[in-house]
């Protein structure tokens, strides 16, 4: 009797040495490319956005593509600030176009997916363009850590990039 | 004891240590890689800042005077935080929490360097009260953001009689103010430079090129085809009207300012009063005694020696001390006695001692600074600077952010980024001059001066300029009140093998310098090349200059 549940205990031990564990570290390693792809992915988009001055659809498209080629489903939020050329705005002094000392307005992802699938968005020198990518799924990275440790919430991602700055071109010209 | 117990036993003990490792492993990981975003960040925000500060700074004509270019730096300063803010927004920090962690924003700009952090408001109710309404002093208590006082890269001296400050800048151009070895008052300013003689009427001679007066240069606005006589003075370029009335203007906030004053149409004469003043700068400072002083003779604002000034690299060796060093009894304004070693070169008695005051500055301020930058929650440090970052910083103007006190998961982040603005209108250093082979023709090409075999392809273009690197940067004008206009001063193209590909350069040797290359490049470049030289950095705005100065140029008067 006790000799059995030994050899019971020793074959799950057992089975969760050979087959859990390889698997679990796999996985991770898996969530750890699929952030690595999504990093080069944002970054890539974010600074092709703010050296042309210009956000179109197929860029999006293909950007949103290759982050969801990783396997996963993905939260993107864009948020661009755009500078306020109208004078005079924040004090008498202040010049329209100068950066750093402007007010700015901001968009967001709804806004802006609304504003390329008509046309291409034109940004100017001094707006700031910023990403961030978050994964909605649970990975299987994530749901076997679940299984041994939950740290499990509302908000966990294990995959997620972000990216932003100021735009150096004038995307009209 | 069978087998089983023995695996069992083995496998309930380690499984719970790898367990352990693993997550601290991935958690060393995981601090590294957020080191490494970290660095990224703070990069990306320090060159985003340097280039707010250059598209200000290139379309604002009176960048250069004091209160403009401070809006200036509070602009890029703002927009640093602002950069920073939007790359950490998703992390959790906005721009207001992360000013916690900026310890200090180091602008180093010409002749001394600004520093913009948090900092104590010390302005008392009753000083307020009797400051003027819409006076841009800030009445809010406690720690404010802003930029701190000036600090000048200087050095006192004293020596016999003699007692006087010497503000270095980027170049070789220094102020002097104090008493002079007779105890009379001084107060002079002037670039140092050897190798000068012959200076006449139209022409002056250095380093055995005949630097003469140029024909007045020529440079477009936003209309095609018409190009306009101008003439850079102090900072300002005044451009000359064509058809209308004829007169001159120049731009200031975007706009066309007309004047009254009248300039030379025919020529520039501003290459000739640069090495001519020059001259009778070396005069003064002989007569005044200032070139007997050696660095062992710097004091400080107690007249007490320098013996704690001390540069050392990260490794804690001794670069180079004021006290005891081989050249600190040897004097620091030695001209010379011939070409190889004249006071400008990089390798100069001068121009060591130079590095290291700028260097000293720097440091002393700058470790105080940081060190009382205390928000309760984490000691600040100034880190030891490489010598890589630290021959940026000396060479041009540029922006040291340091971002400190983040927890990083195993660490606290202490970083810092040095970020080099080579197009500005603040200094011209010995690389930013181009030489244009044909100014008039807009498809002409603009080239570096070690282009190989310059000297010949530039034989058939006998027009050849040299041109102040910022000159090819796109500006903009309002040319009516809805409307702004983009154009280039300069519309040539910089040149595919030195300029776009850089294959085509020869290179300088580490003993050798660019003066040297230059001379060896034959009298017609090094003409070029000298006198661009000296007429964009004798454009260039000056403190002392008074409001006298730019009448000598006036060819009327009104």
């Amino acid at each position: 009797m006790g000799d059995s549940l030994i050899t019971i205990i020793a074959i799950v031990l057992a089975a969760v040495l050979m087959f859990i564990f390889p698997l679990m570290s796999m996985s991770d390693r898996t969530d750890d490319i699929s952030q690595l792809t999504v990093q080069t992915a944002t970054t890539e988009f974010v600074d092709n956005v703010r050296t042309t001055g210009k956000l179109t659809m197929s860029d999006y498209s293909a950007f949103e593509q290759k982050v969801y080629s990783t396997g996963n489903s993905f939260d993107i939020e864009m948020q661009l600030d755009s500078l306020d050329e109208n004078p005079a705005k924040k004090t008498a002094q202040a010049s329209q176009t100068k950066i750093g000392e402007n007010v700015y307005y901001t968009i967001y992802t709804s806004q802006i997916l609304g504003a390329i699938s008509s046309g291409d968005l034109l940004l100017k020198e001094g707006d700031m363009f910023s990403t961030s990518v978050k994964n909605t799924n649970t990975t299987l990275g994530q749901q076997l850590k679940n299984f041994f440790y939950t740290v499990a919430g509302n908000d966990t991602y294990t995959i997620a990039a972000e990216h932003g700055g100021y735009v150096t071109a004038n995307g009209n010209n | 004891m069978k087998i089983q117990y023995l695996a069992v036993v083995f496998i309930i003990i380690m499984l719970p240590i790898s367990l352990v490792f693993s997550e601290y492993i991935s958690a060393q990981v995981e601090t590294v890689s957020l080191q490494i975003s970290f660095d990224t960040k703070l990069d990306n925000a320090t060159y985003d800042a340097i280039k707010a500060f250059q598209i200000n700074t290139i379309n604002n004509a009176t960048s250069d005077l004091a209160d403009s270019k401070i809006r200036d730096i509070e602009a890029a300063a703002n927009a640093f935080y602002k950069s920073i803010g939007t790359s950490f927004n998703m992390v959790g920090y906005d721009t207001e929490s992360l000013s916690n962690y900026v310890p200090a924003l180091v602008f180093t700009l010409y002749d001394g360097f600004y520093i913009h952090s948090q900092f104590e408001n010390t302005l008392d109710d009753e000083t307020m009260d009797n400051i003027k309404p819409g006076s841009t002093y800030d009445g809010t208590e406690g720690q404010i953001l802003g930029l701190k006082p000036y600090i000048s890269y200087s050095c006192r001296y004293q020596s016999g009689n003699i007692d006087v400050t010497i503000t270095y800048s980027l170049d070789n151009y220094i102020t002097v103010q104090g008493i002079d070895a007779s105890g009379n008052g001084i107060n002079i300013a002037g670039y140092l430079i050897s190798n000068i003689s012959n200076s006449t009427e139209n022409s002056i001679r250095y380093r055995d090129v005949t630097i003469e007066k140029e024909p007045a240069l020529t440079q477009q606005l936003y209309k095609n085809d018409v190009r306009y006589i101008y003439t850079k003075i102090n900072g300002q370029r005044y451009y000359k009207e064509q058809g209308k009335d004829d007169k001159w203007f120049y731009i200031s906030n975007n706009r066309v300012e007309t004047i009254e004053e009248e300039f030379s149409e025919t020529e520039n004469d501003m290459a000739y009063r640069y090495y001519k003043e020059a001259l009778e700068f070396r005069d003064a400072l002989e007569t005044a005694g200032i070139t007997s002083l050696t660095p062992d003779d710097a004091v400080d604002e107690n007249g007490d020696p320098l013996t704690d000034a001390v540069i050392t690299n990260a490794d804690g060796e001794v670069i180079y001390s004021f006290m005891e060093g081989p050249n600190s009894n040897q004097p620091i304004f030695d001209y010379g006695t011939s070409k190889n070693n004249a006071i400008e070169l990089p390798d100069s008695k001068f121009n060591e001692h130079r590095l290291a005051v700028i260097r000293y500055t720097i440091e002393k301020n700058l470790s105080v600074a940081l060190a009382n930058y205390n928000n309760g929650t984490y000691d600040f440090r100034m880190p030891k600077l490489s010598e890589e970052d630290w021959a940026t910083i000396m060479n041009n103007v540029s922006l040291i952010s340091f971002l400190q006190g983040i927890s990083i998961g195993g660490k606290i982040y202490n970083g810092y980024s040095v970020i080099n603005n080579n197009k500005n209108e603040e200094v011209v250093t010995e690389n930013s001059i181009y030489i244009i082979d044909d100014p008039t023709d807009s498809s002409g090409h603009y080239h570096r001066i070690t282009h190989k075999g310059l000297n010949s392809y530039l034989s058939s273009y006998p027009n050849a300029i040299g041109m102040f690197n910022i000159e090819f940067e796109r500006r903009s004008i309002e040319t009516s009140a809805n409307e702004r206009r983009y154009y280039y001063p300069y519309r040539q193209l910089g040149c595919y093998d030195c300029y776009v590909l850089q294959t085509g350069n020869d290179t300088i040797n580490t003993d050798s310098n660019i003066y040297e290359y230059v001379d060896s490049c034959g009298n017609r470049l090094a003409k070029l090349y000298y006198t661009a030289l000296g007429r964009e950095r004798y454009s260039m705005y000056k403190i002392y200059r008074t409001t006298d100065f730019i009448q000598q140029f006036y060819n009327n008067s009104p």
